[in-house]
């Protein structure tokens, strides 16, 4: 294997099986060829099995951070569970270099009944720490976890942010070569998660390779070079981590702009009602209301809503179709960075810009639908029902021969600014 | 800088051949002896900390079953046949050995099963959990051994030089018992069936052991008895409490080779096949 490789994984798959009698069935099968020396002719499906994770094969460096993403279900867990060792892979190899630790399910080793300190003794000598080591880092991981007075409580009596602060805690302290972690930056508050996002980065050193498998496209943007995107138990996309989650979103984005309720029932809908649009408006840079944009000028896309409870991760999408294209094609999804995000909504009505300098689309007829789901597109919070049109014209005196293209420079636009307003709606702007 | 490299393929540990096979073993028994006494402190806390009694309750199956079979035996309705001490000390004696076997037994078959989100998301020797939960049993051993200890002096009976080597004969009920266990608990995971049923048969176990009536030495049971590696493992501690010889040391021989050989068979099982759980758990 090459030196600089820390994990390579060839041609893995999985299987698992839907029925929980005949899962119950081949695990004895299985466990009684394995006990009799035997192999368990796994390549092959029985009956009601399917491949959980299907000839994934990858890569990742030392130093390197490979996230990992896709919808529920897709395999991610799977995947890093077979490297961690938890269960064989059923066809292929993986090979790992150097001791693997896991953030997987922060604290699934507490004892509710135990106190903090009894618990971190506890959780520590499952993850494979010695007592020696223990003893040494105690004082950090009480400080790293930040618990203060309840160290001596039992810890069914924390709060569930102190809980994964004392998971997080023990577990970065094992100091492991590779870090596998799932999804624990999805708990609490984004408040929260930007403190987790940024103690993952100092945990990052140079010479540590991580895999991090989260919903959370901001954190895999921020913390990833590289990412995979596994869909339906395949590999769908791997590359720069920037370049696969925008593509996972340009998916998502149509998915949901699209989908009739068959799809949209992947998606968490419990929450949907709790935000509605009430009007789009396109705004000129005076602020006036418009239907003609001029090529390569100012624009804004203003939304209206109306919400009855405070969202607190909206991922507001603004998504351009042009009507001679294909039916429903989504030609330009508004990429969602750090910068441009409404970071919550509070209940009322208000309204949120969407602003463009220099519009990049060529001159012609388009129109917009807005969509808003959480920002990991786990959870459909609402979307237009209808397209609202609008054109962008030729600059005046410009030759009208200009080769029409259906995006100026990039497929991703990027707004300048997406601004939150909050004020009672203007009824007479209209 | 050393460096591991671990692997994983299809069916790992049979691939690997023996040999790997026994060094992981090694390795772990050197490397997890923390994280057993870890585990045991864990649940044996967990355990008693919401308890008035606490630990007490370690006391009271043994004796409400104890106090059953004075009753019966006091009204004539149960004879225990011939026994050389006072009935209680001589019931309670055989209660604390066999509940070494049957309490460890009940706690082992359970022990993966009820760490199954542990099992199912960290890495780490799935054995260290049967044997920590072994260490229940030793703790409610230990205690009963104490009331038998009152109950000693309290009859005023000296017991025979032999007691002694009582420790010694603790192994091979202890090897049984995790041998047993190992196979148990893996099977539990796979099939609840085995959880429940694992008491059940204990219970009849127990019945048919004299354990709490002296050695039959006719009939069916008298001929199951001299073939019940059991009664050997449990009665041959109590003999050598109260007098002082082992009555039947060729069979008594026999039984300690089945539980050694045991042991490791099923050890060795529950290796290969361990990581199979998690799938199925």
């Amino acid at each position: 294997m090459d030196n600089d490789i820390a994990i390579k994984v060839e041609n893995v798959s999985k299987k698992f099986c839907k029925s929980l009698k005949r899962s119950m069935f081949y695990g004895i099968s299985d466990i009684g060829k394995n006990a009799l020396g035997l192999s368990s002719h796994s390549e092959s499906l029985r009956n009601g099995e399917f491949w959980a994770v299907d000839d994934v094969s990858f890569e990742v460096r030392k130093g390197e951070t490979l996230g990992i993403i896709g919808p529920n279900g897709s395999g991610k867990s799977t995947l890093l569970k077979m490297l961690n060792g938890i269960f064989w892979p059923d066809k292929g190899r993986i090979t790992v270099k150097g001791k693997v630790g896991a953030l997987i399910e922060i604290g699934a080793g507490f004892h509710p009944m135990l106190t903090g300190r009894e618990n971190i003794y506890v959780n520590a000598a499952i993850l494979g720490m010695t007592k020696k080591e223990v003893d040494e880092k105690f004082d950090d991981i009480v400080k790293f976890a930040d618990i203060g007075d309840f160290l001596d409580s039992p810890v069914k009596f924390y709060s569930s942010g102190m809980y994964v602060r004392l998971g997080f805690a023990i577990a970065v302290h094992c100091e492991p070569e590779i870090l596998l972690v799932d999804e624990i930056l999805s708990v609490g508050d984004r408040n929260f998660q930007k403190k987790s996002i940024e103690r993952m980065k100092e945990i990052i050193s140079n010479d540590k390779s991580v895999i991090f498998v989260s919903h959370n496209l901001l954190a895999v943007r921020a913390l990833c070079q590289r990412a995979i995107w596994l869909d339906n138990n395949k590999m769908r996309a791997e590359g720069s981590a920037d370049g696969v989650v925008s593509k996972y979103e340009q998916f998502m984005d149509s998915v949901i702009a699209n989908a009739d309720a068959n799809k949209l029932a992947a998606l968490d809908q419990r929450q949907s009602g709790l935000i509605k649009f009430t009007d789009v408006q396109i705004l000129d840079e005076n602020g006036i209301r418009t239907k003609n944009i001029e090529f390569k000028k100012y624009a804004c896309i203003r939304a209206w809503y109306n919400a009855t409870e405070r969202i607190s991760d909206p991922n507001f999408r603004f998504l351009i179709r042009n009507p001679e294209g294909q039916p429903n094609n989504i030609i330009a999804p508004s990429g969602v960075y750090q910068n441009s995000l409404v970071s919550h909504i509070e209940p009322g009505e208000g309204y949120v810009d969407c602003i463009i300098e220099k519009i990049p689309l060529m001159p012609g007829n388009y129109f917009v639908r807005l969509v808003l789901t959480s920002i990991d597109y786990l959870v459909f919070y609402t979307r237009t029902l209808y397209d609202v049109p609008f054109s962008i014209s030729y600059p005046t005196g410009q030759d009208k021969d200009t080769k029409p293209f259906l995006i100026h420079d990039s497929q991703v636009w990027i707004p300048a600014k997406i601004e939150y307003g909050r004020q009672e709606r203007d009824k007479t702007v209209w | 800088m050393p460096e591991n490299i671990t692997t994983y393929i299809p069916d790992n540990a049979v691939r690997k051949g023996y040999r790997t096979l026994f060094m992981d073993m090694a390795d772990e028994v050197k490397s997890s002896r923390w994280l057993v006494w870890q585990l045991f402190l864990g649940d044996f806390k967990a355990i008693y900390k919401q308890s008035i009694f606490g630990i007490l309750w370690i006391l009271f199956v043994p004796l409400l079953t104890l106090g059953t079979f004075i009753l019966l035996n006091n009204a004539g309705i149960f004879k225990a046949g011939n026994i050389p001490l006072p009935y209680p000390l001589f019931a309670l004696l055989g209660m604390a050995f066999w509940q070494l076997f049957s309490t460890g037994l009940t706690a082992t078959t359970n022990s993966l099963v009820s760490a199954g989100t542990m099992i199912r998301k960290i890495n780490f020797p799935r054995e260290a959990l049967v044997v920590a939960s072994m260490g229940q049993a030793v703790v409610a051993f230990l205690i009963q051994i104490v009331a038998v200890v009152v109950l000693f002096m309290a009859y005023r009976v000296t017991p025979f030089w032999t007691t002694l080597l009582v420790p010694l004969t603790l192994i091979p009920i202890l090897l049984l018992t995790l041998g047993i266990g190992f196979i148990l608990s893996l099977a539990n995971g796979v099939a609840r069936d085995i959880g429940r049923g694992t008491p059940v048969i204990l219970t009849f176990l127990m019945l048919a052991t004299p354990i709490l009536y002296s050695t039959p030495k006719g009939g069916i049971l008298g001929t199951l008895t001299r073939y019940n590696p059991l009664y050997h493992l449990v009665t041959v501690p109590r003999d050598l409490i109260i007098v002082g010889r082992i009555d039947s040391p060729y069979g008594y021989s026999l039984s300690v080779l089945l539980s050694v050989i045991l042991f490791f068979a099923c050890w060795i099982v529950f290796h290969l096949t361990e990581k199979r759980i998690a799938e199925r758990i």
